[in-house]
Parts: structure tokens; sequence; C-alpha cells
């Protein structure tokens, strides 16, 4: 066998598996997968790159013959020197499950909904095993044990809508290495995962892949991942592989002028931000005090999803709001704005208090502050023109900080609109185009420039790059960065995405579980975090760095699951996964205090209780 | 589990009420006159007064709707399980019911039997192989059968296969004249004469039971098929199928489990649809002079005969309801996600 | 997706609904019968032959060259009588269809958008209605409040609304948790301005869909109704009316004056629901 297409460092390896031209179609007509060849080597793990849609999720399946109903896979699979795709039904269901085993992108829909964990997990074991019944769910409480779920013995009994994602995922790891198998193809396992459960199990699957001797086919869009945990990446585009290279290679010297793209706009580096200075209370445009808010959940229980926050954002400044699922940071945003009542608290935007304002009165102070959302097609009317869109605020309110709407001329809106577009970088032509005919990228800029339209002095963004592909992510960055600079606007930015908010803030807010437990600078919080949970949080990020892998440090992790925002727990919150925990933590409510750098900090650890900030 | 049936059984109760309490009220607001059609419209004023009386029109509607839930006298309500008496026929309503509906079951359990046997298949198959010419002629049939008026074919199979061919028996009934009824026991044909053990009275039942089942089936078989498609499209295209294929699982295994998935949509429909033909059997019945259910709340409504209105719509309800109750509970055997609601 | 996104603008809309249907020869064949039962029940009475009332010819006549489908058994011509039904069958069905539709979308927007009082009381009769005998309610409304056509529209206008209800209250209870309304909202908007501009015009699929398939079912109930004896009296041509009359002939071998009826009614609701189905793949996916 003459190797020529792979990299000399996996030459002397075995081959487990190999690709040859296969093609996966749904139907008549298009191709997902066309002609798609990969080689996969004993004890490696491959990354497979590309944007949604590229067809990786249909290649991935192809390499077990499997496409999902009704599509179909032609070409060649070789495996143990036997061609997959040629094989009988009954052939093929030996090696699935038992050589090659599958994770996939939503693991508790891959779960039979009517069925408990226990009973899948010992049918895919019994499978492949000689075992009684109850031999395989002894073995199944092995195996969840093996993936870090403690109580295991409990969790057989449970159906899948009763776990939460991570959870899920592991139970699907578990299932999927129960046979030991020589490939596993996980296929973007942690793209519904928060970063610090995402962490987790990538290590998870790493050290279960170096356990079992098991290559990977590790499936994803995140350069971040395939940085930390792979060895050689294959780089596909339009359902066909454009690019295979060694990791290390591929971030050093990219070939196609596509990989080129992302890894530059990944790497790149837009934070050239004003230094950050700390400001007197009296020039904030936004002030919030003591901002609490709680929901009722359908079963009548008490969701507390933001308590008692305190939170100043300086005119021009740009204050990031970062934390996981549950943490409350887009309730604090849309309290902001006042698309939510708050329990408690004030919000003092210039000056004024807009929770005490009546809604009607408050309409028109809508000009002066704008919101913009994670989902941006979610966020267009779909029946609507971008020109709509884009008119209906000035319909409302006029171009802001200027007449009242009824002085504005048609021509000026036109004119105005056509200024907006051009500010957020769109083409003149989108303006006669609805939403669904754009990219994700491109919706997100017609978000924006809506919000815009008004001149408004306060924009809150609500994770604005999360739904966006890599490369328009980094745009959409440095697009917001650059519009605060030219506008003098001000932002809250809201993200679970470290690396985004390190790019726009100068200010940075740490939320877990309903609380700040950090606030600081951005140098001070991303450079020197105090807080266990930010520590770990930073840790969790994967950068695009194969010269600094997580796998190959030392690691400040954070134990088990985020604990539900319905039953807190007693004393500090993280007590439960925290590292450094001791009794008194348990015990004892944390509050958020001023440490000597003019930080605030909720831990007493770091920040001895003295007095609290305000 | 007890908790879930108990709620739901007190919001049973309270649809019943509302029901029965809406359709005595709307009967009455209604600008028909049920003592003209008693007594004639020539009749003299003091005859017709006697006949409102007799009827109990005379009194506030509030009065009689208290006299027909609680009664008055020695004459039990409807609290105590008195459905009234005919206006019509003098006989009572429960018994005259009583009649009627065993024949409207026995009707269409087998006509969704029948149509079962036929749309679940097909639409398995249809389901797998999505697109191909059976796909297609399934399709075709759905967006058909719904279209055509059930009595009409009713009419065009008597026609084909009474008059043309000879093969079926007339439409008059359920049994040919000249043979004498079973002792009636259930009300339904084929189970009567089977427990008195008269074979010949068997067969002709079945066969004067044959076009109207088929006409039933013919038109429901569309519906069903469809939701089996759908639902099988949908299960087999899931995740989980695709996991449980890709972990290499026995097929045995993976298609009891799509079959199981798929099962509760339709599931649902067939109880609605159930539901709906208590009353909605009335076509065929008319057609073929089976004398069930339907036909005689068509009859009970010309001869503007309001306890017998009231009564059907009453059984048809609490039948209704009962179904959507057994339905909800066997959906929550089926899915755990459903026990929680 | 970009390829196939729909360009604005009015003039084009002809164009392209003729374009679909050049593509779609099952919307082709249902756009063509809506059409002709559209025209039908406009112009019908008018280029009838003969006299759908009154009766021109001998009884039980076969069809022939000057009865072409037939007269029935009161010497009435069967081709007249066809195509004078639409006036009753096709315009109560699309009346009723329309009323209900438009009632139940405002009532559904307004249930589902905003929660108060008003969509609980929605919310309850609707479920009475769930359980309600569809055919016998709509029998006792029309057989007690007079055999006419107001009352025929009236009542199934009534049966219908529940659907429209439950299907625009599903649609608006998703509609209004997406992001667009919110950025509504956060643009200064009131909420009826929110609920009648944008959350209204992004619900009406389901119901447009329904639209269709309810006047079919309209026909199909309109007939159904007339042949146990409570729909519209006789000698107003309909079709179920004219298939009830003949079906005694029907036993004795005179298939003519009910087959050509029954034909007519399932084409027709054929065609309605080729359109509501064409609709359906077109908005659905």
């Amino acid at each position: 066998m003459t190797d020529v297409s792979t990299p000399n460092s996996a030459v002397e390896k075995e081959v487990v598996l190999e690709a040859r031209g296969v093609c996966v179609s749904y139907g008549v007509g298009t191709k997902a997968v066309s002609d798609f060849n990969l080689r996969i080597h004993r004890g490696e793990i491959v990354g497979l790159l590309g944007e949604s849609g590229c067809g990786k999720t249909s290649a991935a399946l192809a390499l077990m013959g499997l496409a999902r109903h009704p599509g179909r896979v032609s070409g060649s699979v070789l495996y143990d020197n036997r061609n997959l795709l040629a094989l009988s039904d009954a052939e093929l269901r030996e090696i699935r499950g038992r050589s090659i085993g599958l994770i996939t992108q939503k693991p508790r829909q891959s779960l039979n909904p009517l069925l408990t964990i226990g009973t899948q997990i010992s049918r895919v074991f019994r499978a492949h095993n000689r075992a009684s019944k109850e031999e395989a769910q002894t073995h199944a409480i092995e195996l969840l044990e093996a993936v870090g779920i403690n109580d295991a013995s409990r969790r057989l009994t449970a159906y899948p809508h009763e776990l939460s994602g991570g959870m899920a995922q592991r139970a699907l790891i578990s299932m999927a290495m129960s046979s030991r198998p020589q490939l596993l193809i996980a296929d973007e396992p942690t793209s519904g995962l928060d970063v610090t459960i995402q962490a987790q199990f990538l290590d998870r699957m790493w050290e279960r892949a170096q356990a079992t001797g098991s290559a990977v086919l590790l499936v994803t869009q995140d350069l971040g991942i395939i940085a930390n945990y792979c060895d050689r990446i294959v780089v596909m585009a339009d359902g066909r592989v454009i690019e295979e290279q060694t990791v290390r290679e591929f971030f050093l010297s990219p070939k196609q002028e596509y990989s080129k793209r992302i890894l530059a706009v990944q790497s790149a580096d837009t934070a050239n931000n004003p230094a950050a200075r700390r400001l007197d209370e009296s020039d904030a445009l936004v002030e919030v005090k003591a901002l609490s808010k709680h929901f009722v959940l359908p079963d009548k229980r008490r969701l507390q999803a933001v308590q008692s926050v305190d939170l100043s954002i300086p005119a021009g400044h740009a204050v990031g709001l970062v934390g996981e699922s549950g943490s409350g940071k887009t309730t604090v945003g849309r309290l902001l704005v006042r698309l939510l009542e708050p329990d408690a608290g004030t919000v003092l935007f210039a000056g004024r208090d807009i929770t005490a304002l009546d809604s009607k009165a408050f309409r028109p102070q809508r000009a002066r502050m704008q919101i913009v959302f994670q989902d941006p097609f979610d966020s267009l009317n779909p029946r609507w023109t971008v020109d709509r869109i884009v008119r209906e605020p000035l319909d409302l309110h006029g171009p802001g900080r200027g007449g009242p709407a009824s002085d504005t001329t048609d021509e000026e809106k036109r004119r105005r609109i056509a200024e907006l577009l051009d500010l957020v970088g769109l083409s003149p032509d989108t303006r006669n185009r609805k939403a669904a005919a754009l990219s994700a990228g491109e919706q997100q800029r017609v978000c924006l420039a809506r919000a815009l339209a008004t001149q408004p002095e306060f924009l809150v963004l609500d994770e604005p790059t999360s739904a966006l592909p890599p490369a328009a992510r980094v745009e959409m960055v440095k697009l917001l960065a650059d519009l605060r600079r030219r506008l003098g606007i001000s932002y809250l930015f809201i993200s679970h995405d470290l690396w985004t908010v390190g790019q726009v803030c100068d200010e940075v807010a740490v939320m877990y579980l309903s609380q700040i437990v950090e606030q600081g600078t951005r140098a001070q919080v991303f450079e020197h975090p105090a807080h266990p949970y930010t520590q770990a949080l930073l840790d969790s990020v994967l950068l695009p760095d194969p010269t600094d892998r997580r796998v190959d440090r030392e690691r400040k992790d954070l134990a088990g699951e985020i604990p539900s925002p319905v039953d807190l727990p007693a004393g500090c919150y993280l007590a439960g996964r925290c590292p450094l925990v001791e009794d008194r933590c348990r015990a004892e409510r944390q509050e958020l205090v001023t440490i000597g750098d003019g930080r605030s900090v909720r831990c007493w650890k770091v920040a001895p209780a003295t007095r609290s900030a305000s | 589990m007890t908790r879930f049936v108990a709620r739901r059984l007190v919001i049973a109760v309270v649809q019943v009420a509302a029901i029965t309490i809406v359709v005595f009220l709307l009967i009455r607001a209604l600008p028909a006159d049920p003592v003209a059609t008693r007594v004639g419209f020539n009749a003299s004023p003091d005859v017709y007064r006697k006949a409102k009386a007799d009827l109990g029109l005379d009194r506030s509607t509030l009065s009689q709707l208290g006299t027909y839930l609680g009664g008055s006298g020695t004459q039990r309500g409807l609290l105590a399980g008195n459905l009234g008496t005919s206006w019509a026929s003098g006989s009572t309503v429960a018994s005259e019911i009583g009649d009627a509906l065993p024949i409207t079951l026995e009707l269409i359990s087998l006509s969704f039997l029948l149509a079962g046997a036929i749309a679940i298949p097909l639409g398995m198959r249809t389901a797998r192989r999505p697109g191909k010419a059976l796909d297609k002629a399934v399709f075709g049939y759905g967006l058909f059968a719904g279209a055509a008026p059930e009595f009409w074919w009713g009419l065009m199979l008597v026609f084909v296969f009474y008059f043309k061919l000879g093969w079926a028996p007339a439409p008059l009934g359920r049994l040919s004249p000249q043979l004498q009824a079973p002792t009636q026991r259930t009300g339904a044909i084929l189970i009567d004469s089977l427990l008195a053990g008269r074979l010949d009275a068997f067969w002709d039942g079945l066969r004067h039971l044959i076009l109207p089942v088929i006409t039933l089936a013919f038109i429901l078989s569309g519906p069903i098929m469809k939701m089996v498609r759908q639902s099988m499209t949908r299960v087999l295209g899931s995740d989980f199928v695709l996991y449980a294929q890709a972990a290499g699982l026995p097929p045995r295994q993976v298609s009891r489990s799509t079959l199981r998935a798929a099962f509760g949509p339709v599931l649902t429909l067939t109880s609605i649809l159930y539901g709906f033909m208590l009353g909605g059997a009335v076509l065929v019945e008319s057609v073929f002079s089976l004398g069930g259910l339907g036909q005689y709340s068509v009859k009970s409504v010309l001869e503007f005969n309001y306890p017998s209105i009231q009564g059907v719509v009453l059984v048809i309800t609490v039948l209704s309801l009962v179904i959507y109750l057994v339905l909800d509970v066997l959906l929550a055997l089926l899915d755990p996600r459903a026990r929680h609601r | 997706m970009t390829a196939t996104a729909p360009t604005v603008g009015h003039p084009k809309r002809p164009r392209r609904l003729i374009a679909a249907a050049r593509r779609d020869p099952l919307l082709t064949i249902g756009l063509c019968i809506v059409a002709l039962s559209i025209f039908l029940a406009l112009f019908g009475t008018l280029i009838a032959p003969k006299s759908p009332t009154e009766p021109t010819g001998a009884p039980s006549e076969h069809p022939s060259l000057s009865h072409w489908m037939g007269t029935d058994a009161s010497g009435l011509d069967v081709f007249s009588q066809v195509i004078s039904a639409p006036r009753t069958d096709v315009v109560l069905a699309v009346s009723a269809a329309l009323v209900s539709s438009v009632l139940g979308t405002l009532i559904g927007l307004t249930a589902g958008y905003f929660r108060t009082w008003w969509a609980e009381v929605v919310m309850r009769i609707s479920d009475v209605l769930q359980a309600f005998p569809v055919f016998i309610l709509g029998m006792m409304l029309v057989a007690l409040s007079g055999r006419n056509t107001g009352n025929l529209i009236v009542a199934l206008s009534l049966l219908y609304t529940p659907i429209f209800i439950r299907l625009t209250r599903a649609e608006v209870l998703t509609q209004r948790n997406r992001s667009y309304v919110e950025s509504a909202r956060a643009m200064g908007n009131s909420e009826w301005k929110i609920a009648f501009r944008h959350v209204l015009p992004n619900s009406l699929a389901p119901s447009l869909i329904q639209l269709s398939v309810t006047v079919g079912f309209g026909i199909l109930l309109t007939a159904g109704l007339s042949y146990v004896g409570a729909g519209v009296r006789p000698p107003t041509p309909e079709w179920g009316l004219m298939i009830s009359s003949s079906a005694n002939q029907l036993i004795l071998g005179e298939w003519w004056p009910s087959v050509f009826p029954g034909l007519a009614i399932s084409l027709t609701v054929f065609g309605f629901a080729a359109v509501g189905n064409a609709i359906e793949r077109r908005v659905g996916g």
C-alpha cells in the first residue's frame, strides 16, 4: 500500500478505515457528499472540519454505511479488508456498534424516548456481547461510572427526557464505547453544551479513546477543538474534502484559500480598544442597582433568574457579561431594555429610572436603547424585505436624536436606510431581499442596522455572534468593535464565548447562577482571574493553538453539572463543583466584595468579606 | 397516574355538564315549534295550549332545565340517571338509544378494523419507500377518498353489487325480512346471533354489513393511511432510529421501537375519528337503513323531539370523552414523556 | 435557498402563479376545478339549457342529446340541476369557510397573543365544542332554525370556526416566542401593532391551507344534510338533494340522476383539496 496523500507522521501506522470515492445523496439530483476520501489510522484522532451544511455529518455517517432516511451511500469504505458498503445488513450490524461506535450531535434525540437509559445501554451491549440481562445491567453501571456519572445505578432507570444534555451525551458515549470499538465517530458531540461541560466531556472522550486505543473521527466546526484534541485535520466544503494535514502543520501553514481564511479570522486580534479606565459612577449611561427577577415555571416552581445584580455601563464603553446557560445573563439584557419587568431594583438610563415609567410613556425612550438577539433569522420578520425592516424604527421614531417621526420625509428615510446598510457593510441590493435570501452574517447585519436606525446611545448585544459560522463571527466582532469607535455607542455584550468578549469589551462581568461572581477590567478578569469559576471558565476555553493543548496541561476542572436555578444551593452556588471547596463555602452565602485592584469578587477565599461592594 | 386520570375525569364531567346545559338552552332558543309539529298548524288555540303544557314548554326555560336535571314528583331527572321520555313514541329515550347504539358501535368498529387492516400496512410501506408508484397511488387515493360523499359511495356500491351483480342483499336493514332476528342481548347482530347459536342469522347479518362497512372503511382509510405514513416517516428519519442502526441493534428491536414510537399519533387520530363516527356514520346508516344512533338522531331532530336530541347528544359526548380518556391513558403508558403533563 | 427566494412586487404575481401551476399538475387540475365551480356558482343558473326546477321532459329518461344527463323521476333535467347546484353548494361552502376563517383567525390571534381572561374563555369554549358531535350539532342548528341557505351558512360557520381558532392560536403561540416579535417590542411598537402587523401575517399559513379543505368539508356537509332531509328544501337545485331524491330509483337501475351529482361533489371537493394540498406543500416545506 503506497502512501502519498497521508502526512508522513502517520505513514508507519496501520490503517483502520479507508473511504474511497464515497458519495451520499438524498433523493434525486443534489449530492450531499461527493467523492469523499479519508484514511484513519490506529489510535489517531482525526478532526473533520467544515461549516454547517457542508456534508460532514453525512460523510461521517457514510463511514458506517449509514444515511439518514431516505439517503443512499455509494463508493467504498474499507474496514478490516472488507468493503462495508458491499456487506449484507447482518454483517454490517456486526461492525456497527462493536467495531465502529458513534456519538451524535443531539444526544437526547439519539436516545429512544420510550426506553430507560439502562435498557438502551444493555441492549447495545447485548447486541455485540454474550451476556444475560443482569450482566448487561451491571456492565451498564460500570460504563456509566467510567464516563463520570456518580449515581449510575439510579440513572439507569431514567428516561432520556429526564437527563440534561451533558448527561445524555455521556450516556451516549458509554454506549458507543461499550464494546471497545476500534473507531469512534463523534459528530459535533459538544455543539449543544456549555463551555465547562464541553471541556469536561471532550476530556472524558479523549481519555476513553487513549484507554481503549480507539481511533476517533471528531466532526466539528470549532478550530479550538481541533487544535486541542486532534492529530490530523480534514477540511470539507460543499461535500468535498479540500484539505488534509497534520494539525500542527495546518495551523502553521494552511494550503487552501478557504482554510487560510478561516484561520486568519479566528486568530485575528481586533483588541485595539482604548485602554480601560475605571470611571466614576457619575458618568455612567446605564446604572443598574439590586436588580432581581424570577420566573414561575408551569409546574409552579420558582426559578430565580437574576439576583441583586449591580452593573454600571459608562457612556461609550462596552461591558461584557459572561456566563453559561442558566446564569441569567440573557435575562439581565432583557431587563435593561425593559423587555421584562424586574421584581426589584432600578435601571437608571441617563439618570432616569426607566422601570418607573408606564409602558406608553416609556415607548419613545426605546429609540435611545436597542437590542440585538442571538438568532438573526428568527429576529427578522420573514415576510418583510430588508428595506421595510430597517424602515420600521424610522416610521416609529424618526431618525432619532432629531425631530419627531412625522417630520421625516420618505426621501429622508430612504437616504437613511441606504446610510445604515452601508454602515453595517451590506450592499445596497440587499434592500429588496427577505431574510431567507441572506446569509446568517448578513441577517445579523440587518438586525444591527435596524437597531442603529434611531441612533441609540446604548445597545444590548445578546450573543450576537453565537449563531454565526466562524468566518462571519469574526467579521461581526470586527464590525461591532469598529461601530463602537465610530459612533461612541455603549454596549452590554452578552456572550458565553470569552474570546469574542475579549475582542469587544473593556470591562467584564462574570455571571454564575443568577449572580455576578466577578467583575473588573478585561485585563483583570482575563489575565488574572480571581474567582474559581472564572478560572475554570477561562481554562475551558479551547484556543485554536495546537502548541498549548488543554490535554497537555494541568487543569482546573469544575466537577459535575450546573445546578438548576430552581433549587439553588444553600451556601456558595459554586460549592458543589468548586475544587477549593471547604465546609464554610457550603454554609455561607457569598457577597460581592471589592478587592485591592478595584474589581469585585464573590468568594470569601479571594476577597475576605470586609464590607460589601456597592 | 391515578391523579392524572382523576383530573381528566373531573374535566370530562364539567364538559358533559356544559354541553348538556348548552344544548338544552340552544334547542329552546332556536325558532322551531315542536308543539305545532305535534298538533298540526291548524289546531285550535286550546288544543295547542294543552299540548304545550303536556310537553312542559309552557314553563320558563330555567324551570324546564330544573325538571330535566332534577326531575319532578315521582319522575326522576337526568341527575338520577333518567334521560327522559321520547315525545314521538312515548317510550324512554334510554331504551331507544339502547337499541340504536349497539348497531352503530358494531358498524363502526368493524369499519375501523377493516380500515386499519388496509391503511396501516400500506401507510408503513409507503413511508419506507417514498416517491415510489405505490406511494403516489396512495397519495391520490387519500385526496380522492376524502373528496367523495360517503352516502354516494354507498349508493354506488348498492347499484353495482345489489342491482347489477346481485351479490349483496337489498340495503333495507340488518337482516333479510324472512329471517327472524336472534334474541337481543348485546344489540349487535353478529354477537347476538352467535350467542343464540343462529349461524343463518350470523351470515345474513354479515352479508348486510359488508357494503356499509366497506363504504365507511373506504372513507376512513384515507386519513389513517396518511397519518401512518407521516408518523412513520418522522420516526424513520429521527435521530434515535439512526442511532439504533449505528449501534448495530438487531433489526427486530429497531423496527419494534420504530412502530412503538410511530403508534401514538395514529392512535390519537383513530380515537378522534371513532368519536366523530358515533354521530358521523349517520349517512351510511341511512343509505342501508340500519337504524343506528345517527339515524335515531336525524329522526329526533326532524321531529323536534327534544328529549331524544338531548339524550343522543349526551350519550355521544360521554362516549367520546371516555374514548379520549382511554386514549390519554394509553398514550401515557406508551410514552413516558406523556406521563408528566 | 437563495435562488428560489421569491422576489417581491405585485405585477409578477399572476405570472408566478402560472409558472407554479405548470410545475405542479395537481395544482393545475385543482385550480381549474375551483375556477369552474366558482364560475358555475355565479352563472350556472344562467347557462343551464333547461329549467332546473320545473319538469322539462318525461320522467326517468336516459341520458340523450336533449337531456345530456337524463331526467329524474319527476322529469327534471339532471344536467341543468347539476350545473345550477353550485349556486347553493359552492356559495354556501365558500361563504361558511370565509366567515369561519376570518372569525377563527381573529379570535385565535387574540387568544394566542394576549394572555388574558379572554384566552381562557376561548379555550374552554373550544374544548367543549371539541367533544360535541359535529354532524348532529349542524343538523340540529339547521333543522331547528329553519332549513334555508342563510341558516346553513351560520351553522357551518359556527362548526368550522373552532378549527381556525385552534390552528391560528397554535401558530401564534410559536410565533409570539420568536425574536422578531421581541425585536418589534424593543423597537417601540404597541402590543396591538405587534399582534396585527407582525404576528398575524406570519400565522396565516395553517388557516390558508385549512381554508381550501374547509370548503370541501362544507360541500360534503351541505350535501349530507340534504341527504338526510335536514338541509335546503326542494326544489332548490342541490347535489345532495338530487342524490337523496333519486336513491330509490338507483336500486331499480336508474343510475343517472344520482351518479352525476355525486361525481360533481367528488370532483369539486377534490379540486379544493388539491389546491389546499398544493398550498400546504408550498408553505410547509
